[in-house]
């Protein structure tokens, strides 16, 4: 009996989990020692509510004392997340899950354990800043890619002002002058203007450096500007692009600017394996869709060299490459970018020459902001959180 | 007495060039058709007339230089200037190279767009 005692306390130690029972009518709260220790009480002294109360974050109180009146009242088995404020100003991440029970006397008892998941949390939090800055490093990385694409998209619009406005001094000087003409060609000047002045507020959005943000986004309209941005790089590799994009297609919840990261990823792929291929048309196919279960889904196919089948997931992991000027961490950024987004990306070759990259994200809430609102700071963490691959589902 | 504009066929897959540039050749003395496409332009009836074709590289479909080589495979050489946004020099190398008469990169002014023109219209 003792021995086994010893065992489940260097259990709890190990695992950072204390246990707690929680008599409802008289407060009358038991810990083990291992959770005096995570809040660094006194085992001398029993613990009470206020005790507990002492070492609560202060922006967890309100959350906590929540719960206590809903479990007070409800009697059924929870969960709950909060943090400790330490005195040493160090913040504890504790996960707190209970079972509802009824002790001797029938009266509401919980019996539960808390688990100290503080260098989880913390490991999340690095792993999401450190996603995010590769994120950015693929996006500059596409910049050089793209550099041509660019001066490409602001020189069309820069060639249109300056003609308009050659035609609108000549229509000025001619005798008598042709104001209604002068006129016209004014208004196209400012109308290529503003052109010229999309594209860069949109390379401007795609290159910023920021952090991951949520919004409604349409995915048809996210896809059209990546083609708006792409569309001349991937003309001058020969590469039609056949859209093929769903009208009832519902918003997502997300972050704008990383899911078309991911959408130009994509294409520049499509484009790079379709670059030795002479005997057929470089065709692009890029398709919108609901998909099952509230999801819609992206896929872009091409025709290119295709991959192979046995070669699948290593495509995904980082520094893995085929091409010599590749960094390999495209694909690896998108998929943890889509995961986050709670989907998937996956890839299959196709029944013909080519490959096919797809991804499927859940359809959004029709109101995102009370969704922001109603997520806490420790409950919003997860959003960052990158799964472990071993749970991704793929696709044969 | 009629004096005959010489006519200049414009093809660029990019509409605002279809639109702002042949206006400009209009008041700066010229007849102009303009061409969204080059299967469009093969397709119509007035290559023949054209005295200089002003021709976009980069379409999709059939690209300039690709219409270029099938003009002449046509023995209807027109004398041709390269316009394209791509800042790229050895596209202009080998666009002169192919036989082209000027190659100029968008954005092009009045002056050098009128130079070629001219230079295209000596040649004709």
């Amino acid at each position: 009996m003792k021995r086994s005692e010893a065992f489940l306390a260097e259990a709890q130690r190990l695992s950072s989990t204390g246990s707690f029972s929680w008599r409802v009518a008289t407060d009358e709260i038991t810990w083990s020692e291992q959770l005096y220790r995570i809040f660094e009480l006194d085992p001398v002294v029993p613990v009470t509510l206020e005790r507990i109360g002492t070492r609560l974050h202060p922006e967890d109180i309100p959350s906590f004392d929540e719960m206590l009146t809903k479990q007070r009242r409800d009697g059924s088995d929870f969960a709950h997340e909060h943090r400790l404020l330490m005195a040493d100003h160090s913040v504890k991440y504790l996960h707190v899950v209970a079972h509802a029970a009824h002790d001797h006397d029938g009266g509401l008892e919980y019996i539960g354990a808390v688990q100290d998941v503080t260098q989880r949390r913390l490991s999340e939090e690095a792993l999401g800043k450190a996603r995010s800055e590769l994120a950015h490093v693929a996006r500059v990385t596409s910049l050089g890619a793209l550099t041509a694409s660019i001066a490409h998209e602001v020189n069309q619009p820069l060639s249109g002002i300056i003609t308009n406005a050659s035609t609108c001094l000549r229509m000025l000087a001619a005798d008598p002058p042709n104001v209604d003409g002068a006129r016209e060609t004014a208004r196209r000047t400012i109308r290529d203007g503003n052109r010229a002045s999309d594209v860069i507020t949109r390379l401007r959005a795609l290159f910023a450096k920021k952090d991951a943000t949520t919004e409604s986004v349409d995915l048809n309209e996210v896809t059209r500007e990546v083609i708006a941005l792409s569309l001349s790089e991937l003309q001058r590799s020969r590469v039609i692009v056949r859209p093929e994009l769903a009208d009832d297609l519902p918003p997502v919840t997300g972050d704008r600017v990383q899911l078309q990261q991911v959408i130009l990823n994509l294409f520049l792929n499509a484009s790079d394996a379709m670059s030795e291929v002479d005997d057929r048309p470089r065709q692009l196919l890029i398709r919108t869709e609901r998909d099952d279960g509230e999801r819609v889904r992206l896929t872009v196919q091409d025709v290119g060299v295709g991959i192979e089948a046995q070669g699948l997931d290593r495509l995904f992991e980082a520094f893995y490459t085929t091409k010599s000027s590749g960094m390999g961490i495209g694909l690896s950024v998108s998929r943890s970018i889509i995961e986050s987004h709670h989907g998937r990306l996956w890839a299959a070759p196709n029944d013909g020459p080519g490959a096919t990259f797809s991804f499927s994200i859940p359809r959004g809430l029709d109101d995102v902001t009370a969704d922001l609102a109603g997520a806490d700071s420790v409950e919003a963490m997860p959003t960052l959180a990158v799964n472990d691959a071993s749970q991704v589902v793929r696709h044969p | 007495m009629t004096v005959i504009r010489p006519l200049i066929a414009v093809v660029d897959d990019d509409e605002s060039v279809r639109e702002s540039l042949p206006d400009l050749l209009t008041v700066s003395g010229f007849a102009v058709h303009a061409f969204s496409s080059a299967e469009a332009f093969l397709a119509s009836d007035c290559i023949d007339q054209t005295q200089c074709l002003i021709l976009d590289i980069a379409m999709p479909g059939m690209t300039g230089p690709e219409l270029q080589r099938e003009l002449t495979r046509r023995r209807q050489q027109i004398p041709t200037i390269f316009i394209t946004a791509h800042e790229d020099e050895t596209i202009r190398a080998r666009a002169l190279a192919q036989g082209a008469v000027g190659c100029l990169f968008k954005p092009f002014s009045e002056t050098a767009l009128l130079d070629a023109i001219n230079a295209a219209l000596r040649v004709s």
